[in-house]
């Protein structure tokens, strides 16, 4: 019996050192190609723990309080006056002042990426110490509840999607590659994968080594592709002029559009972890928020569409419009988690167009 | 209705007594298929009183009606987030009084606030009139009687209090509710009362807006396979590994539009006109159209929805297949309930325009025909259905337009109702506006008009 125990101690630890050398790497990155399949999302927040360097003001307000303060009178009001006035504010928005004081965040730290190449005093700077980050995003959501960690409602159901929902199930592929670690050109192509995440027994945590069929269909749109470079093991891409992001958590088609958007990633054989940093489109980014979460959910996040709004336009410092000169974008960067898969290439795109009804 | 239900239930708990319950389903049923109709759904017809019979509608299949054809509807209890609307069993709550004030069901939005337009808002009874029993009338089955506060008679199903719609004009209308899925977000709604689909044990029927779609009672979808006859299935070997034969008792034999097939000595494959049925592995969620991908192979409805106008177009989203008009634009309809304990609609042009307006243009008629522009109708055009008409709409307010109006424009209408296309959409495939509105468009807002859905659980 010892003996046997001793073989299977011996079987056991050959297997671990089997997997953990060299072998498992070259398994996954295969003819030169590896795949990673997201599966966490956030937007990137730098927090103290007691919000007094970036929030020193305090938080900003939400729907309930704002509408507490704007109609204490309110059983003596219509609901023209009161829920629509609110609900036409927070769709039809504008840049114009709503009364309410807004609280930017107003430390000189943050994750992100220098977009722009330039250092400005307007830019913030990398707790490593690398100064010129633009993360304007960051500034307008940094003082509200419910984007910050661990129990802010977006930290919280917007990430839960990406790893439960196929729609949210982005890919990117390297190719190319002949080291993980150095590499002076690779190519990334991005896609869609159109399958469930190979999860470990509670559902919760997404295991390396899955399979993606890649989304040709419905996922064309998505598609992109750039170059990057592996420097000690991180990949950073170029950027790629208009990167569309597909988001949804509350069952809404929804997307980001994220331009000159790069990738900074440290990888592995078995994952990937960095930030998705670019400008986001800044109408779609008020639009994605507020279709997925109702004014109720905002709620909950003490998170005003209405005063939100009226800062991302404010701090929005990207992409000109070539008419009016204003900025309709904003600088944002997003901390991402892959899972190494296997990416599944189609053999052909034969597919039925959807059939009109008929009798 | 007991007679199936308990067939169902024993054959869940035993296989022994399949052949004896078989044959009562053929006896129950027999008398229900006096003519199969290969259009239309077809019912298990259960105890009724004479004051009621079945109407087949074109979205909803069989659904039952008064004498004069109309619909009936109930109104059952539904969860919202601050509380319960609706009618627990047994017990009206829909009445001719005119409610002032909101409910606050609705988060976050406080109770108390005055309700719009409210010198033409009409009472609950106002819009459904309650489905009066003589005083003669006596409960049949399923069919029972409930009393009123003022001790009238109501007649009830299920215990749930009966109704019909000033919206429903014709025999076979639904036009004031629907079967299909809702949640809690959603009005609590008015659901028409249909008789149980005639489908065989282990088989459900769901309303989605391609049709009434056959699947397991797990909601699986069910597929045909084109080459297969009721006789012969192609589909053998290596091709059952993707496509399962839906299993059928032993013993089952035909009845009308259902029968089986003996694959192999004592395996028999359910098939419904004609067609061996199969589930598709390799489907990711209820109600699925994803095999239909696969060359020959489709999904199996018990009827299809109505055509939409011959000039519509199906297009490509990263979502799925949506509805789009001629040029490509997506189609949207536009959903609406108040928070008012009454819980009524307001997406007919005959409600109050307040909540559409608001959402569509900011409170302004013509900014909401800016962004969210009607689906035009060419004055002479024709739709061969009653779902899909052609309306005739007052620009300037959002309610029919009266005869001879002169700037009215015509609109195509589903149910009844416009359907519109959306300003922020630049391109065929665009659903930017998508869950537009209050509730993800749920309560005051828009929602693409999808065909399929392949990400969000399906188009139900």
């Amino acid at each position: 019996m010892a003996v046997k125990q001793y073989k299977k101690v011996l079987i056991t630890s050959a297997l671990l050192i089997f997997a953990s050398s060299g072998f498992g790497q070259e398994a996954r990155l295969k003819n030169g190609t590896i795949g990673y399949v997201m599966t966490d999302l956030f937007w990137a927040v730098y927090q103290t723990p007691d919000a007094q360097e970036e929030c020193p003001k305090g938080f900003n307000s939400g729907p309930r309080e704002q509408f507490a303060a704007l109609f204490p009178d309110h059983e003596s009001m219509t609901v023209e006056e009161t829920q629509l006035r609110q609900e036409i504010e927070t769709w039809h928005p504008t840049a114009d002042p709503d009364g309410f004081p807004y609280y930017d965040v107003e430390g000189g730290f943050s994750w992100g990426l220098n977009l722009d190449g330039d250092i400005s005093a307007n830019d913030f700077t990398h707790p490593s110490g690398e100064r010129g980050i633009d993360n304007e995003v960051y500034r307008a959501v940094g003082c509200i509840i419910g984007f910050r960690g661990p129990l802010g409602v977006e930290y919280i159901f917007q990430n839960k999607a990406i790893l439960d929902e196929r729609y949210n199930r982005m890919m990117i592929e390297l190719t190319g590659v002949d080291n993980l670690q150095n590499d002076e050109e690779v190519t990334v192509n991005l896609y869609r994968g159109l399958d469930t995440l190979l999860t470990d027994a509670t559902g919760l945590k997404a295991m390396a080594g899955g399979s993606q069929r890649i989304d040709t269909r419905w996922g064309a749109s998505l598609m992109r592709h750039t170059t990057g470079k592996i420097v000690d093991g991180t990949l950073t891409t170029e950027p790629i002029d208009e990167m569309v992001m597909p988001w949804m958590n509350l069952g809404v088609k929804s997307i980001h559009i994220f331009r000159d958007m790069r990738l900074q990633l440290k990888l592995t054989d078995t994952g990937a972890e960095g930030l998705v940093a670019g400008y986001a489109d800044v109408d779609t980014w008020h639009k994605q928020l507020i279709r997925n979460d109702s004014t109720h959910h905002l709620s909950n996040g003490e998170i005003s569409g209405i005063s939100l709004y009226k800062a991302l336009r404010r701090l929005a410092d990207g992409h000109p419009d070539m008419e009016t000169g204003e900025n309709t974008s904003i600088s944002t960067a997003l901390d991402v988690k892959m899972v190494q898969v296997f990416i599944v290439h189609p053999k052909s795109m034969n597919v039925s167009t959807a059939k009109l009804t008929n009798r | 209705m007991l007679l199936v239900k308990s067939w169902y239930e024993v054959v869940r708990r035993t296989r022994f007594k399949i052949f004896a319950l078989s044959t009562l389903y053929a006896v129950a049923t027999a008398h229900a298929e006096s003519e199969v109709n290969w259009q239309t759904e077809l019912w298990l017809e259960e105890a009724m009183p004479p004051a009621f019979r079945v109407e087949s509608s074109e979205l909803e299949g069989p659904v039952y009606a008064d004498t004069n054809g109309r619909t009936l509807y109930t109104w059952p209890l539904h969860v919202q987030r601050n509380g319960y609307s609706g009618e627990s069993p047994g017990t009206p709550a829909c009445y001719d009084e005119v409610l002032t004030v909101t409910a606050g069901l609705m988060s976050p939005y406080p109770p108390g606030i005055q309700l719009p337009d409210l010198d033409t808002r009409p009472s609950c009874t106002d819009l459904w009139p309650p489905v009066v029993a003589d005083k003669d009338d006596k409960p049949l089955g399923k069919w029972t009687i409930v009393l009123r506060r003022d001790g009238s008679r109501q007649w009830a199903y299920d215990d749930q209090p009966l109704y019909t719609s000033i919206y429903d004009k014709k025999p076979g209308d639904v036009f004031g509710g629907t079967k299909r899925r809702y949640g809690g977000d959603d009005p609590s709604k008015r659901v028409p009362v249909s008789p149980p689909s005639k489908v065989p044990p282990g088989f459900s029927v769901a309303t989605i807006t391609i049709g009434r779609i056959l699947t397991t009672d797990q909601n699986e979808s069910v597929y045909s396979y084109a080459t297969d006859t009721a006789e012969q299935t192609m589909c053998i070997g290596e091709c059952t590994q993707r496509w399962e034969p839906v299993i059928a008792p032993a013993l089952a034999g035909k009845n009308g539009e259902w029968s089986t097939l003996e694959r192999s000595p004592g395996v028999m494959q359910w098939v419904f006109r004609g067609h061996p049925l199969y589930t598709h592995v390799l489907d990711q969620h209820s109600w699925s159209q994803q095999g239909s991908d696969v060359a020959g192979w489709s999904n199996v409805f018990t009827q299809r929805a109505p055509s939409p106008p011959a000039d519509f177009t199906s297009q490509t989203t990263i979502g799925g297949e949506v509805l789009a008009d001629a040029n490509g634009k997506t189609v949207y309809i536009y959903r609406c309930g108040d928070d008012s304990a009454d819980q009524l609609a307001c997406d007919h042009p005959n409600d109050t325009q307040v909540y559409r307006l608001s959402m569509c243009g900011g409170g302004d008629a013509r900014r909401c025909l800016e962004y969210w522009p009607y689906v035009r109708a060419e004055k002479a055009a024709a739709s061969n259905n009653n779902i899909w008409t052609v309306l005739s709409i007052d620009p300037e307010t959002g309610h029919f337009a009266s005869p001879e109006q002169e700037n009215a424009i015509n609109v195509w209408g589903y149910r009844d109702r416009p359907v519109y296309t959306y300003g922020g959409d630049l391109k065929p495939g665009d659903v930017n506006g998508d869950g537009t509105g209050e509730h993800r468009g749920q309560r005051n807002g828009l929602q693409a008009f999808m065909l399929r859905d392949d990400f969000m659980g399906g188009t139900l």
